[in-house]
């Protein structure tokens, strides 16, 4: 019997250690990888859309300076309006002032190269400042769409020298173009701007907003606080959590069916996209609004009964306050959503190009993402810069509200 | 008529109501022996509000519609109308210019006949305004006296006016039903009405896909409705493609974040991982289409792949997957947490080292989560719209080739319905089939998943 034991650590199993040991670290740095990869796609992706998008918030701007006082322009009396304003300006002849002074002050054939809609420019600042009709200025005005691409480094090549030689003698830069932030949607990239759709998008969230929340928040109080125990809330409770599943292109199917047959002749009105993306905003609202309600214990609600409150003023002075902080964030998180849904709205006909800012519910209007997307099919190099920076715009609003739901969350988180 | 108008004066005469009633109860309970009456004034003035602003305000909606119709017809039968043409677009779009004009909406309009129109729109408009503006009010007066008869010192005010508020969350809740079906119906209705004109074999086993929407809807060519290229497309870039990217990548980063990963790297990895899934699916398209596609295609021609297109299956897939990554990740992240300590520390007790423990233990307890999430995922895909449109092509392509374009459900429906068909044609009505389709098939995707899901929680319960 002095049979020896095989020690333990023999080679083979000093070998299959190491291996052991070898695959566990690869296993740790593919996990690694894996989270590497995706928050580096992330940041690719803000990288291309910001570094493509700051020059979207600028635009190739021409020096023209404008003996006004010698060209006996005038702007007396009450002007009612910017048009009124731009009408009696073009009557005086200010659009070839304007050219006449490019000519003089750039050359013959730097002049042409002048935006076709700069002079309206020069009306607004002389609608705003009229003592500027008794000086000198200098404005900056848009170049042309074709200048603007060979200052740009492509386009035309032929026109390239003269925009080095125009941004030689400093009278040709990219400037900070405050209108994208205040001007519609147009053909020409140089004079486009994002605040129509900015507006159409507000005006469609609020229509969201005011249909979506109330409907939202009275469901979850019914189905958490009221409901019976039996099959039709059973049917509420199954649909609603197959809405919150199903792709938001069947609600444009839905809403063009549906709505734009009941109002016709509001189609691309930020009434008809807000109902439709309500109906989609709505489950997201009740399921998270359930919880919510779901976290404020039961002794609030028993506190309040036996001092003698009715069910429903329970629910309407106790819970509902309590839950509502919950509530909201769900509500900016559905709302987020909303705000950058395109698919439904495409099929309820929210493509038009519209040119002026919509001043109502029932006005054509378009939407931020919609914009995006209407922006992206043109092959200009001008309008891919423009369509980065407004998808920086939109961002910026997600990020804001996603910030506001995590501070609420922070802020009203209770353990009870 | 503008709609704000009903709604102030529902809301105005509500409140007076309101004033009224609450007063009259004061009354009583200051007559009343020791003050005391069945109800708080407060909720009498509520039971009078509502009686006099609900009926009001429900009046208006239905007089909307039904006025609608009956200036229409008014118009109609106008002598000015007689010029109209027959019927079509061009009869459609004069009424709606006329209509403008005469709200006001519009001040130019393209039809030149459609000015004449305008003087009998708003002459019916004013005339069945006023008419529906007398009925409100008679409505409204009927509301405040039948609550206002029934006032009485023992009336039990609050219980009624809670009544009501019951029924309001009962009818909130109503509407998730409501849009249930209303999806479900119109879906049916107009795929019925397509599979009336191709059949639904043609639709469901076809091969060729290249609808024609200037065809004559007298005669369809079924031969030209196979959706079959569509669901491969649909399938190849949503749950192929996409998914190649997101499982792996999505399960790697919930098991490292789980297991492996520091507090602090957790707290700050898990957020950015959701602002993937924040991102507006337009955004992740123009990148896909402006970024990814080109690079693939560069790429693909540079290893001699020679008719490369800038519209390529992979490009979505790929982009698609990377929305799907948080998705993924965070089912994953759950349903890992959901497994016991003790099996882990079990595993680990034995000798096993961490990977090991994953892949034999914990992946395996977690694995009908895992897969639950998966299908959810899938069924996200599957119905993502904007990726495709703007990175994948309209061009219906049978292939397993991932550089060649193809198009998916989706594209088509956005492609059949942005265009100027008109109701009733074939090429409309079948993008209410590919949804009615698509449908189906996502809500089969999260049952499925449910009742995994709901299946595998109970084992540890």
């Amino acid at each position: 019997m002095n049979e020896t034991l095989p020690p333990t650590r023999t080679k083979a199993f000093e070998a299959r250690l190491k291996k052991r040991y070898a695959a566990e670290k690869r296993f740790k740095m593919l996990g690694l990888s894996a989270i590497v990869f995706s928050i580096a796609v992330l940041l690719f992706l803000l990288a291309t859309m910001t570094i493509n998008g700051i020059g979207g918030f600028q635009r190739a701007e021409l020096k023209v300076p404008i003996d006004f006082p010698a060209m006996g322009l005038s702007l007396n009396g009450a002007v009612e309006d910017q048009t009124e304003a731009e009408r009696r300006l073009s009557g005086q002849g200010l659009r070839e002032v304007v050219q006449f002074s490019a000519e003089e002050a750039l050359g013959e054939d730097a002049a042409q190269h002048l935006n076709s809609e700069a002079w309206r420019l020069v009306a607004h600042d002389i609608y705003e400042e009229p003592g500027m009709l008794q000086r000198q200025e200098e404005i900056w005005l848009p170049a042309s769409e074709s200048l603007a691409s060979a200052f740009a480094g492509d386009g035309q090549t032929d026109l390239q020298p003269l925009a080095k030689d125009l941004e030689e003698r400093g009278v040709l830069a990219d400037r900070f173009d405050v209108g994208f932030l205040s001007r519609a949607d147009a053909t020409d990239p140089q004079l486009v701007g994002i605040w129509g759709a900015l507006k159409g998008s507000m005006l469609t969230m609020l229509v969201t907003l005011l249909l979506a929340f109330p409907i939202g928040v009275l469901a979850a109080l019914y189905l958490e606080e009221y409901a019976p125990k039996n099959r039709w809330t059973d049917v509420i409770e199954v649909s609603i959590n197959n809405l919150a599943a199903v792709p938001s292109i069947i609600f444009g199917l839905l809403g063009m069916a549906v709505f734009l047959a009941i109002f016709p002749s509001f189609r691309s009105a930020p009434l008809i996209g807000g109902m439709t993306l309500a109906l989609m905003t709505m489950p997201v609202i009740v399921i998270s609004g359930r919880n919510a309600i779901k976290a404020v214990p039961p002794s609030i609600r028993n506190g309040a009964l036996a001092v003698g409150a009715s069910p429903v003023q329970v629910v309407f002075h106790h819970v509902l306050p309590l839950a509502l902080p919950g509530i909201l964030t769900g509500t900016i998180i559905g709302m987020a959503r909303a705000l950058g849904e395109t698919a439904p709205l495409l099929l309820i006909g929210m493509r038009a190009f519209v040119a002026t800012p919509p001043s109502g519910f029932t006005d054509n209007a378009t939407v931020l993402p919609m914009q995006i997307f209407l922006w992206s099919d043109e092959i200009d190099r001008g309008f891919v810069e423009r369509t980065s920076a407004a998808i920086i715009v939109l961002l910026v609003f997600l990020l804001l509200m996603n910030g506001i739901a995590i501070y609420l969350r922070n802020r009203f988180e209770k353990k009870w | 008529m503008s709609p704000v108008i009903p709604f102030i004066l529902a809301l105005g005469l509500g409140l007076a109501g309101w004033l009224v009633a609450r007063a009259r109860a004061w009354t009583f309970k200051r007559a009343a022996p020791h003050g005391r009456i069945a109800a708080l004034p407060a909720y009498h003035g509520w039971y009078a509000a509502l009686w006099i602003a609900v009926p009001l305000l429900l009046w208006f909606l239905i007089w909307t519609g039904v006025s609608g119709q009956l200036v229409l017809s008014h118009v109609l039968a106008s002598p000015e109308a007689q010029a109209l043409p027959d019927f079509g677009l061009r009869r459609d779009a004069m009424l709606i210019e006329a209509r403008n004009i005469a709200t006001g909406d519009a001040v130019r309009v393209l039809n030149e006949e459609s000015y004449a129109l305008a003087e009998p729109f708003r002459q019916a408009m004013s005339r069945y305004n006023i008419i529906g503006a007398l009925i409100g009010l008679l409505i409204a007066g009927a509301g405040a006296a039948w609550a206002f008869l029934r006032l009485k010192p023992d009336f039990t005010a609050r219980t009624r006016v809670e009544r009501l508020v019951l029924a309001a969350l009962l009818i909130a809740s109503l509407v998730a039903i409501l849009t249930t079906l209303g999806i479900f119906v119109t879906l049916v209705f107009e795929t019925i009405r397509f599979f009336g004109m191709v059949s639904p074999i043609d639709f469901l086993f076809g091969a060729q896909w290249n609808p024609d929407p200037m065809s004559t809807s007298s005669s369809p060519d079924g031969d030209r409705y196979g959706a079959i290229p569509l669901f491969w497309g649909t399938l190849f870039i949503g749950a192929i493609i996409a998914m190649i990217i997101a499982i792996p990548l999505g399960m790697m980063s919930a098991i490292y974040l789980t297991q492996y990963s520091s507090r602090t790297l957790r707290k700050w990895v898990k957020p950015a991982l959701e602002i993937l899934a924040g991102v507006p699916t337009v955004v992740y398209g123009y990148f896909a289409a402006l970024t990814i596609a080109p690079a693939i295609r560069d790429l693909a021609i540079s290893l001699g792949y020679a008719n490369a297109s800038s519209e390529s299956a992979l490009a979505a897939g790929l982009v698609m997957g990377v929305m799907i990554i948080p998705f993924v990740s965070s089912m994953a992240d759950d349903s890992i947490a959901a497994v016991p300590q003790a099996m882990r520390d079990g595993s680990l007790a034995m000798g096993a080292t961490t990977n090991e423990t994953i892949r034999r233990v914990i992946v395996p307890a977690a694995l009908p989560g895992i897969v639950g999430g998966i299908m959810l995922a899938i069924s996200r895909a599957i119905g993502e719209t904007m990726i495709v449109v703007m990175a994948a092509s309209t061009a219906a392509n049978l292939s397993a080739n991932p550089l060649e374009s193809m198009t998916t459900v989706t594209v088509q429906i956005v492609a059949l319905l942005t265009g100027e068909g008109s109701f009733d044609h074939p090429a409309t009505l079948a993008a209410f089939a590919l949804g009615f389709v698509l449908f189906m098939v996502t809500l089969a995707l999260n049952f499925i998943a449910l009742r995994v899901v709901k299946r595998f929680r109970e084992a540890y319960e």
